[in-house]
């Protein structure tokens, strides 16, 4: 069985990397690739798997992982330039990709007893959205 | 990593749910408002998911520029404001059913896939079709065109 929280928060960020050049990172990035930067309000699905406790009926008390997500994503990331106040986006292109693999990085080591994390979906627009499932 | 990119676009087209193999009152039973004779029209919406590894230097699973031209190509130009019954080949034999439309959409971009985006690329995983907010078809790339042979001997050029 799965459940997912949805949370949401609202970052800058500018797709551009060190080891392209000014062509291929507008080629690649599009708009995106402004220097000065732009935003987003992003959405992010993360969702949980597992058995209900056939006591409290829970996988994982939401309540709890509303706090994990608080704490572990929404502080670091909220109203953030994601490339200069977020680890590992100094060195990294803040691709909605990459977003969400940081985000089960992030999430992954808090997740135990019955629940697994199954999955983080992080929506950039309402047109395009990345899922990670923990695969290498 | 692995990723899955998903990706959404619209068009607005129209079309008749009818079929010749069924009797009119069939038809009304099987479809309802939907089998009215002149037609009528949605707004679409196509979302693709690709799946593969990101790009170590880029970020980035899937060219979103090859993305958006082969959606662009492939299903929105030629579904664009069009009449699907009477525009698109397949829909002449074929009911323009959510589910239908969902196969077709796949079946074309799978044949242009290896071309845009070469051998070992990300590959489409899922083909997902909004016909209203409350109508949707999600369909498993391959697996319905290839079990039934869809479109196998039809010609991809379109009536226009």
């Amino acid at each position: 069985m799965v459940i997912s929280k949805k949370v949401e928060f609202s970052a800058s960020h500018i797709c551009r990397s060190a080891q392209l050049t000014d062509a291929e990172n507008e080629r690649i990035y599009g708009a995106a690739a402004n220097p000065l930067g732009h935003g987003h309000n992003y959405v992010v699905e993360v969702a949980i798997e597992g058995d209900p406790d056939p006591v409290t009926g829970m996988i994982l008390d939401l309540k709890r992982l509303r706090e994990i997500l608080e704490e572990k994503v929404l502080n670091v990331y909220d109203h953030r330039l994601l490339n200069r106040e977020v680890e590992p986006f100094d060195r990294r292109v803040p691709t909605v990709e990459n977003i969400a693999i940081d985000i089960w990085n992030r999430v992954h080591p808090w997740i135990g007893g019955r629940a697994r994390l199954h999955a983080v979906r992080v929506h950039e627009t309402a047109e395009l959205s990345v899922e990670y499932r923990g695969e290498q | 990593m692995i990723v899955r990119l998903s990706k959404r676009y619209g068009f607005a087209a129209s079309h008749r749910l009818y079929s010749p193999a069924l009797t009119e009152e069939e038809n009304r039973e099987t479809y309802g408002k939907c089998a009215n004779p002149h037609g009528h029209g949605h707004n679409y919406e196509v979302e693709l998911t690709v799946c593969g590894t990101v790009d170590p230097v880029t970020g980035r699973v899937v060219a979103l520029d090859l993305l958006n031209g082969i959606a662009e190509k492939q299903i929105l130009a030629p579904f664009r404001y069009r009449n699907l019954n009477e525009e698109v080949t397949v829909f002449q034999t074929v009911v323009p059913t959510t589910e239908n439309l969902g196969v077709e959409v796949d079946r074309r971009l799978r044949a242009a896939w290896s071309e845009t985006f070469g051998e070992g690329g990300p590959r489409l995983e899922k083909v997902c079709i909004w016909e209203t907010d409350r109508n949707i078809c999600e369909i498993s790339t391959g697996a319905v065109a290839d079990a039934e042979g869809w479109g196998s001997a039809r010609s991809e050029k379109d009536i226009r």
